[in-house]
C-alpha cells in the first residue's frame, strides 16, 4: 500500500471534478433565486409578526435548523415519489416517477433548506435597520414599497452580505450530498471515476481542491460586491 | 513625590510628546489643560505605562525608572501606588459596583475579602453610591459609573490618582456630580493629576495648572496665574477660545 | 398491495435507533473537546504577534471552511492510513470512529477558532487597562476579567457550532460508522428498502428534538452567566 499518489489520475480526477462544477452552480443559483425572495418575504412576516405565517415560518426554520441536511434529503427524496405516485395514478398522468431527473430533487431540497436559512439572515438584518430610516422615507413622501426598495433594502443588503456569503458557501458545500439522489455533481462524478482503480485519495483530493477554488472564488466575489455596496459607510467615517 | 521628565512618544510619524517634564508634590491637585491632540492624555497613560513612552524617566518617591524599558515587575509596583480613572469608566462589565471596587484589593493586594468589602463600601459611600453596591455597570447612569470608577481608584488608597478626562463622556447634566466627588477627595488631601476640559474645576480646585500644546508644556502655574495673567500667547489664545469673556474677568 | 405509509414503522424505529445515539454523542463529545482545545491554539496564533503563525491559522480556517464535511471525512478516512503507510504504520485496522472524530475535530477547531477570536476581540481594550491599573497582573486580568466576559460572548456561538457539528456528524455513516443514521440505513435495508420514509422521519424527530434541547440548554446558560453583560450580537 506504500505507494505514492497517482499523479496522472489526480490530474484526470481534477478535470472530472471540474466538469461537475456547472451542475453544482446551476443547483446553487436556482436555489438562491427561489430562496432569496421567499426568504425575504417570510422574514418580513416574522418581523411584522403576521399571524399564522409567522408560526409556520418559525416551525419551518426550526425543522431545517434542527435536522441534518442529509436527513432532509432522505425525507424529500423518499416522500415526493410516494406523493407523486398517488397523484399521477389518480389523474392518470403517464409519467414514470422513477424517471424524474435528479436535478429536480436538488432544486427542491436545496431551496427548501436555503430559504429557511435566509429567513433568519434577513430577519437579523431587518432588526439592525433603524426604524427611523423607514419613517424618514415616509416623511419625504415615499410609499412603503418605495421606502423598502430604495432605502431599507440597500442598507439591509450591506448588513446581510457576510451571512449571505456564508449561506452560499454552505449551500455549495451541501450540494456535495447530491450523491444521495444520484445527482451528477462534482463529488459523485469524481467518485465514480475513482471506483475503477480504487484511487480514492486522488479523487477526494481533486474534489477538495475544486471546492476550495469554487468557495474561495465565491467568497472573493462577495467581498468585492460587499465593498461596493458599503461605499456609503466609508464616506461616513 | 512624582516626577516625569524628558517624556517622548510618537505614534508612527506623529510626535505626540516632545520632551515633557512635570513634577507633582504630595497633596497637589494638578490640572492639565490643552487643546485636543496636545498630548495630555498620552502623557497620563505613559505615567501608568498604559502607553510605552519612547524615552523618559519616572521618579516616584525615591525610586527612578526609565519609562521605555521598565520591567514588568517595576511597572506592576508603580501601578500599585498609582490609580487611574478612565474617560469611558472601563468598569468591569461582569462585576457589581462593589466587586469592581474590591477586585484590585482582593486579587492585586491580597487583602482579605471581608476587609476589602468594608473598604469598598466606604469608598462607594464616599462617592454617594451607598445604595448601589450590588448594581451592575449597565444598570448605572454614566455619572454613577464614573463615580464607581473613582471609588475603585480611591479604595486602593494610592499615593496618586490620575484622571483622564473623567467627565468628557458624560451628558452635561451628569458632569457636576462627578466633579463634586472629585472635589471632595481633593479636599481630603489626595494627590491627583487631572486631564480635563472643565475650567471651573481647574479654577476652583487645582493648586497647579499646566497648559500643554503640541506635545510640550507651554506654561504652568497656579490657577490664578494661568487664567488671569497667562505669559504665553498660545495660552492666551487657548483660553480666549474656551472661556466665555466674563469668566476671565471674574477670576 | 401494501400501504404506502405505515406509521407503525415509525414507532418501531425509535427504540431501535435511540441506543445508537451513544455513538453519535461519543463522536460529538470527543470532537468538541479536542476541537475546542485545538481551536483555542489557533486563536492564539491568530491574535498573536507571529506573522507566519497568523497566516497559517487563517489559511487553515479558510481551507476547512471551504471543505464539505463529507469530503473531509473521506480524505481523512483514506488519507490518514495512506500517510501512515508511508511511515510503515498499518492503520487499516483502526476503528472507523477514530477517523470520524479526527475529521470533525479538524473541522470544529476551525469554527471554534473564529468563535473564540470574535469573543476575545469583542472585549474592549479598556477592560485590560482597567485591570492592570488596579494592580492585577496580566495573567490575573485574563483569568478574572477578560475570560469571564469573553465566555459570555462565546456561549451562543459555541452553542450554534455544537448544533452544527451534531448535524454534520450525521454524515459519519458514509464511511460505515454505525451511529443513529447508520442504524437507520440498516433498518431500511432489512426492510428491503421499503418504508424508508417512516424510518427517516423517526430519525428527523430524534435530531430535531435533540437540537431544540441543546439550543434551549444554551439559552439557559446564557441567561445564567449573562449577568452584567450588555446586549450581545450573534448571528
Amino acid at each position: 500500500m506504500a505507494e505514492g499518489l497517482n499523479i496522472s489520475f489526480l490530474w484526470e480526477a481534477f478535470f472530472i471534478a471540474l466538469s461537475g462544477v456547472p451542475i453544482t452552480l446551476l443547483v446553487t443559483i436556482v436555489a438562491l433565486v427561489i430562496a432569496l425572495p421567499t426568504g425575504f418575504i417570510l422574514a418580513l412576516s416574522r418581523f411584522y409578526r403576521i399571524p399564522l405565517l409567522r408560526q409556520i415560518a418559525s416551525v419551518y426554520i426550526s425543522f431545517v435548523r434542527g435536522t441534518p441536511i442529509i436527513v432532509q434529503i432522505f425525507i424529500i427524496y423518499s416522500s415526493i415519489p410516494l406523493m407523486l405516485d398517488i397523484l399521477f395514478k389518480k389523474y392518470n398522468i403517464g409519467i414514470n416517477i422513477y424517471e424524474i431527473h435528479p436535478i429536480w430533487y436538488a432544486f427542491i431540497v436545496f431551496s427548501f433548506n436555503t430559504t429557511a436559512i435566509l429567513i433568519e439572515v434577513f430577519r437579523s438584518a431587518l432588526q439592525s435597520i433603524d426604524q427611523g430610516q423607514y419613517e424618514a422615507a415616509q416623511s419625504i413622501g415615499l410609499t412603503s414599497v418605495q421606502a423598502y426598495r430604495r432605502i431599507i433594502i440597500p442598507q439591509l443588503l450591506v448588513v446581510a452580505m457576510p451571512n449571505l456569503c456564508t449561506a452560499t458557501v454552505n449551500l455549495i458545500k451541501a450540494t456535495s450530498l447530491g450523491y444521495a439522489f444520484s445527482l451528477q455533481e462534482i463529488t459523485l462524478r469524481t467518485k465514480v471515476a475513482a471506483n475503477m482503480n480504487y484511487n480514492y485519495i486522488e479523487a477526494y483530493l481533486a474534489i477538495f481542491i475544486v471546492y476550495l477554488l469554487l468557495c474561495s472564488a465565491v467568497e472573493y466575489g462577495f467581498k468585492v460586491y460587499e465593498n461596493r455596496l458599503a461605499r456609503y459607510q466609508l464616506r461616513m467615517a | 513625590m512624582l516626577e516625569v521628565s524628558d517624556v517622548h512618544k510618537s505614534f508612527g510619524e506623529n510626535d505626540v510628546l516632545k520632551g515633557v517634564h512635570i513634577q507633582v508634590d504630595k497633596g497637589d491637585v494638578v490640572v492639565i489643560l490643552g487643546p485636543s491632540g496636545s498630548g495630555k492624555t498620552t502623557l497620563l497613560r505613559c505615567i501608568n505605562f498604559l502607553e510605552k513612552a519612547d524615552r523618559g524617566k519616572l521618579a516616584l518617591h525615591d525610586t527612578s525608572l526609565p519609562l521605555n524599558t521598565a520591567s514588568k515587575k517595576e511597572i506592576h509596583k508603580v501601578r500599585q501606588s498609582v490609580a487611574f480613572v478612565f474617560q469611558n469608566y472601563n468598569l468591569f462589565h461582569h462585576k457589581t459596583a462593589l466587586e469592581n471596587v474590591t477586585e484590585g484589593l482582593i486579587i492585586g493586594r491580597k487583602v482579605a475579602k471581608k476587609e476589602a468589602e468594608k473598604i469598598g463600601r466606604e469608598a462607594l459611600t464616599k462617592v454617594g453610591l451607598s445604595d448601589k453596591y450590588d448594581a451592575f455597570p449597565n444598570q448605572l447612569s454614566g455619572g454613577q459609573q464614573q463615580r464607581v470608577g473613582i471609588a475603585r481608584a480611591v479604595a486602593l488608597s494610592p499615593d496618586i490618582i490620575l484622571f483622564d478626562e473623567p467627565t468628557s463622556a458624560l451628558d452635561p447634566e451628569l458632569v457636576d456630580e462627578v466633579l463634586g466627588v472629585m472635589k471632595n477627595i481633593a479636599e481630603e488631601g489626595t494627590t491627583m493629576i487631572v486631564v480635563t476640559h472643565e475650567m471651573s474645576f481647574a479654577k476652583d480646585v487645582a493648586n497647579k495648572v499646566i497648559f500643554m500644546d503640541g506635545g510640550v508644556v507651554v506654561e504652568e502655574g497656579t490657577a490664578e496665574e494661568i487664567f488671569k495673567k497667562p505669559k504665553k500667547e498660545r495660552t492666551r489664545q487657548f483660553l480666549r477660545r474656551v472661556l466665555p469673556e466674563e469668566y476671565i474677568y471674574s477670576i | 398491495m401494501e400501504k404506502y405509509f405505515d406509521v407503525s414503522y415509525l414507532w418501531e424505529a425509535f427504540p431501535v435507533l435511540l441506543p445508537f445515539l451513544k455513538v453519535t454523542f461519543l463522536v460529538v463529545g470527543v470532537s468538541v473537546l479536542l476541537g475546542t482545545g485545538f481551536g483555542i491554539l489557533l486563536t492564539m496564533a491568530k491574535v498573536g504577534s507571529s506573522k507566519i503563525l497568523r497566516k497559517l491559522a487563517n489559511g487553515y480556517t479558510t481551507v476547512l471552511r471551504c471543505t464539505p464535511s463529507i469530503i473531509l471525512l473521506f480524505l481523512v478516512y483514506y488519507g490518514v492510513p495512506a500517510i501512515g503507510a508511508q511511515f510503515g504504520l498499518d492503520l487499516n485496522q483502526v476503528d472507523k470512529i477514530v477517523f470520524v472524530i479526527t475529521a470533525f475535530t479538524l473541522q470544529f477547531a476551525a469554527i471554534m477558532s473564529e468563535v473564540v477570536r470574535s469573543a476575545y476581540e469583542s472585549i474592549d481594550k479598556g477592560q485590560y487597562e482597567a485591570g492592570v491599573s488596579v494592580g492585577l497582573s496580566a495573567f490575573q486580568v485574563y483569568r478574572r476579567i477578560i475570560v469571564p466576559q469573553a465566555l459570555v460572548v462565546a456561549i451562543p456561538n459555541f452553542g450554534n457550532a455544537l448544533i452544527a457539528l451534531f448535524q454534520e456528524g450525521a454524515l459519519a455513516y458514509t464511511i460505515g460508522l454505525i451511529d443513529v443514521v447508520g442504524k437507520a440505513e440498516l433498518i431500511i435495508a432489512s426492510n428491503y428498502d421499503t418504508h424508508a420514509l417512516e424510518v427517516y422521519l423517526a430519525l428527523a424527530v430524534i435530531y430535531w428534538v435533540l437540537s431544540i434541547l441543546i439550543e434551549q440548554f444554551f439559552l439557559k446558560i446564557e441567561k445564567v452567566v449573562g449577568k452584567g453583560k450588555r446586549s450581545m450580537q450573534t448571528v
